[in-house]
C-alpha cells in the first residue's frame, strides 16, 4: 500500500465519522436515552427490573407529568447477556446508529467496563452504570451508580470486625473484574485490622454450580463467609451450605447480591443470612420516595412486585431528570455533566441527601440486613463509609 | 452482462463506506468476516458432508492469536469432536488469564498495516473486504487445483474416490483444516472489527449460527454463503434487544429453509433464474467445485 492515496483517504474518513454536533439525542420534542443490559442470562431478571420496570417507570411518570423542559424520554434498550463483548457492539449501535444522547444504568462491571474507553472517546455520558468495580470513578463522562466495591467492602469489615467482633474470614467470588475489585478491597481492609482472608475459591461466571468451592471453604472453618456472586450462583451458595449442614459461618452477600431474586432463589436457605443491602427496603420503607415509587409502579406496572432493581432503576430516572430539569432548556452532554456536579444535598427521598463531588459518585453509603422469615431486615441506619 | 454486474456490485462494495453512516460499515465488516467463516464451512460442508458445531471456537482462537490457525482433526465422529473443541477453547481462554484477561475480556488495539494504524470503520473494512474478496476467490476456485479435484471426488462418492487411489482421511482432514484455517482468519479480522474480545461470547449458539448460515445460503455455494451470512448477521443486529428469542427465530428459519428451500438462498435464486429464462431447471454441474 502507498501512502499517495492513503493519507487523503484516511483525512477523509476522519472528517466523516467526526460527531457532527455535541446535541445528539436531543430534539425539541424528545430526549433519547438507552443502554445495554441484560435481557438474557444470569443478570436477566435484574436487567429488565432496573430497566423496563425501573427507569422506564420513572420516565412514564416524567412524561406524563409534562416531560423535562417540554421533552418526552425516550429510552432503547439492547440484550448484552452478561457478555462484555456484545455490550461493546450494542453501545456502538446506540451511539452510532440510534444516537442517544446517553447511555444509562448499564450493568455489570465486565460489559460496563468494557465498553469505558469507547463512550469516552465519544464524549458520551455513561449515567449510573449498575456495577461496583472502581474502574469508574472521578471520570468526566461517567456519573457512577451503585456503591463502590472499596467503600462496600470498608463499611462490611468494619462492621464485622468492629461492632461484631469476628475474625476470620473468607470469601466466594465471581472470578472476573467484580469479584475480583471486591476481593482486592476485602484484603486492604482486613489488614488495617491485621487480618486476611482464611480461603478464597472463585466461580466462573455463568457457572452456577459451586458445591465443591463451598467443601473448600467449609474445610477451612471461617466465621464469615462473603458471597461476591449474582443471585443464580449466589443462591445456590446457599442451598449447598444447607446440604452440608454447615451451619457455623455467617453468610455475607456483597450490595449487588442483596436482593430479593438472590433471596426468592434461595428460599429457606437464605434464613439468617446478612448482607449489605444499598437500597432501603422497597415494599416497607415509609420514605417519602419509595412511597411514590411504589405508588407509580402501582398506577404503571400493577402486576411488578417492588424490588431493589426497579428501585435503583426509578432513582436513576429521578436523577437524570434533576440534572437535565437543572441544564436548562438548551440540554448539551455538557450542560447535563455541569448541572449533575451542581447538586448539592439533593433530597431524592430515597437515599439521603445527595452531593455529588469530583469523584462522581452518587451512592457511598448502604445499611446492614438480616434475612429473618423470607424478608430483610434492616439491623442499621445508614453505613457511612467516608 | 455477468462483468457488468459484477462491476456494478464492486464499486457498491468500494464506495460503500462514504454513503453509508458509519455503524452500517461496521456491520458491512461483520458481514464480511461472517462471510469468510460461511465459506470455510461450506468447504467442508459442501465437500465432505460433514457439520461443524466447533467453528466458534475456531473464530475465537483465531481472534484470540488474530493468526491463522490450521488445525488436525479426527477423523471419525466429526460433529462431535468440534462440539468439544468448541467448549475446550473457551475454557483455555478463560484459564489463561494472564494471556486473555480472562473473563474481563481484552480490548484489541487497532491492526497494523506497515506503518498505519487501522483505526477507523472505513480502514477496517477496507482490510477486511479485501480479504474477504481473496478468500472468496480461492474458495470458487479452490476445484481447479489437485486438491480441489480430490475433494469434489470425495463430495461425489466416497467409495469411488477411495478406488481412484484418493486418501480420504486424509483430504477430509485437509478439508477441516482448510475450513478451520478460514475460520481462523475471519477470526482475526473479527477481532480488529469488533474491537473487543470476551471468552463467554465464542458460545456454541456462534457455531450453530454459522451452520444456520450455510444452510439458509445452501450447502456447497460460495454466493450462497455471503448471501446467508448477510441475512443472518443483519437480523441478529436487528434482534439486539431480544436475545432470549434469537435461537427461537433462527431456529424457525432453519427449519423453514429446509422444508421450503432446500439448497437455500443459492438454489432458490437458480430455480428462479431459470424459470425466467424458460428452460427447464437443469441439474447443478458435477464437475465444478463450489459455485
Amino acid at each position: 500500500m502507498r501512502s499517495g492515496w492513503l493519507l487523503p483517504l484516511l483525512a477523509l474518513v476522519v472528517m466523516v465519522a467526526a460527531p457532527a454536533h455535541a446535541e445528539q439525542g436531543v430534539t425539541d420534542t424528545e430526549i433519547l436515552l438507552g443502554g445495554s443490559n441484560s435481557f438474557s442470562g444470569p443478570l436477566a431478571f435484574t436487567g429488565e427490573q432496573i430497566t423496563k420496570f425501573g427507569v422506564d417507570l420513572g420516565f412514564k411518570a416524567v412524561n406524563d407529568g409534562g416531560g423535562i423542559h417540554g421533552r418526552k424520554v425516550r429510552t432503547i434498550w439492547y440484550d448484552d447477556g452478561y457478555k462484555p463483548q456484545d455490550a461493546v457492539a450494542n453501545t456502538r449501535k446506540l451511539v452510532e446508529q440510534d444516537q442517544v444522547f446517553a447511555v444509562i444504568i448499564p450493568q455489570g462491571a465486565p460489559p460496563v467496563v468494557a465498553t469505558l474507553e469507547y463512550l469516552e472517546q465519544n464524549r458520551v455520558p455513561l449515567l449510573f452504570p449498575y456495577q461496583s468495580s472502581t474502574v469508574t470513578r472521578g471520570r468526566h463522562w461517567v456519573f457512577q451508580g451503585m456503591t463502590m466495591s472499596d467503600r462496600s467492602s470498608r463499611m462490611m469489615i468494619d462492621y464485622l470486625v468492629g461492632r461484631r467482633k469476628y475474625r476470620k474470614f473468607a470469601a466466594l467470588y465471581q472470578d472476573d473484574e467484580y469479584g475480583k475489585s471486591f476481593l482486592t478491597a476485602f484484603e486492604k481492609d482486613l489488614a488495617r485490622h491485621g487480618l486476611r482472608l482464611l480461603a478464597v475459591e472463585s466461580v466462573k461466571r455463568g457457572v452456577t454450580d459451586v458445591s465443591a468451592q463451598i467443601a473448600k471453604l467449609h474445610a477451612a472453618k471461617p466465621e464469615v463467609t462473603f458471597l461476591v456472586l449474582v443471585p443464580g450462583p449466589g443462591a445456590q451458595a446457599l442451598r449447598e451450605r444447607q446440604k452440608i449442614g454447615w451451619t457455623d459461618t455467617l453468610m455475607v452477600s456483597t450490595g449487588p447480591l442483596t436482593d430479593e431474586r438472590y433471596l426468592s432463589l434461595a428460599g429457606d436457605a437464605a434464613e439468617g443470612v446478612e448482607g449489605l443491602s444499598l437500597w432501603p427496603d422497597p415494599l416497607t420503607s415509609d420514605l417519602p420516595g419509595v412511597r411514590r415509587y411504589r405508588e407509580h409502579m402501582q398506577n404503571y406496572f400493577p402486576r411488578n412486585e417492588p424490588n431493589r432493581y426497579s428501585l435503583a432503576g426509578y432513582f436513576a430516572a429521578m436523577l437524570f431528570t434533576e440534572g437535565a430539569m437543572r441544564a436548562g432548556a438548551r440540554l448539551t452532554r455538557e450542560s447535563l455533566i455541569a448541572a449533575l456536579q451542581s447538586l448539592k444535598r439533593w433530597e431524592s427521598g430515597i437515599l439521603p441527601p445527595l452531593t455529588i463531588g469530583p469523584d462522581h459518585e452518587t451512592q457511598k453509603q448502604a445499611v446492614w440486613v438480616r434475612v429473618e422469615r423470607g424478608r430483610f431486615k434492616q439491623l442499621t441506619d445508614w453505613l457511612k463509609s467516608e | 452482462m455477468r462483468l457488468l454486474a459484477l462491476a456494478i456490485g464492486a464499486a457498491g462494495l468500494l464506495l460503500w463506506p462514504w454513503a453509508a453512516p458509519r455503524y452500517f460499515v461496521f456491520l458491512a465488516s461483520l458481514i464480511v468476516v461472517n462471510a469468510i467463516v460461511a465459506i470455510g464451512l461450506n468447504l467442508l460442508s459442501g465437500y465432505t458432508n460433514q457439520l461443524s458445531f466447533g467453528h466458534a471456537g475456531f473464530l475465537a482462537v483465531g481472534a484470540y492469536t488474530a493468526a491463522i490457525v490450521a488445525t488436525r482433526s479426527p477423523g471419525a465422529p466429526v460433529v462431535v469432536a468440534t462440539l468439544a473443541f468448541g467448549f475446550v477453547v473457551v475454557e483455555a481462554i478463560l484459564n489463561l488469564d494472564g494471556l486473555t484477561r480472562g473473563n474481563d475480556g481484552l480490548r484489541v488495539p487497532a491492526a497494523r498495516l506497515g506503518p498505519w494504524a487501522l483505526a477507523t470503520d472505513t480502514a477496517r473494512y477496507y482490510l477486511v473486504l479485501v480479504v474477504g474478496a481473496v478468500m472468496m476467490w480461492a474458495a470458487g476456485n479452490l476445484a481447479r487445483t489437485r486438491t480441489g479435484r480430490a475433494l469434489l471426488a470425495l463430495r461425489e462418492s466416497e467409495v469411488a474416490a477411495q478406488a481412484s487411489g484418493i486418501h480420504v482421511a486424509r483430504y477430509k482432514t485437509l478439508a477441516f483444516a482448510i475450513s478451520a484455517l478460514y475460520t481462523g482468519v475471519a477470526g482475526g479480522l473479527f477481532a480488529f472489527v469488533v474491537g473487543f474480545l470476551s471468552p463467554d461470547a465464542f458460545d456454541v449458539f456462534l457455531s450453530v449460527d454459522f451452520v444456520a448460515m450455510i444452510i439458509l445460503g445452501g450447502l456447497g455455494s460460495v454466493p450462497g454463503s455471503v448471501a446467508g451470512a448477510a441475512v443472518l448477521t443483519v437480523l441478529n443486529d436487528s434482534l439486539a434487544g431480544f436475545q432470549n428469542y434469537r435461537p427461537l427465530i433462527f431456529g424457525a428459519i432453519l427449519i423453514a429453509s429446509m422444508l421450503f428451500m432446500p439448497g437455500g438462498i443459492a438454489s432458490a435464486v437458480r430455480r428462479l433464474r431459470t424459470r425466467w429464462a424458460g428452460h427447464p431447471p437443469m441439474a447443478p454441474d458435477s464437475r465444478r467445485g463450489l459455485e
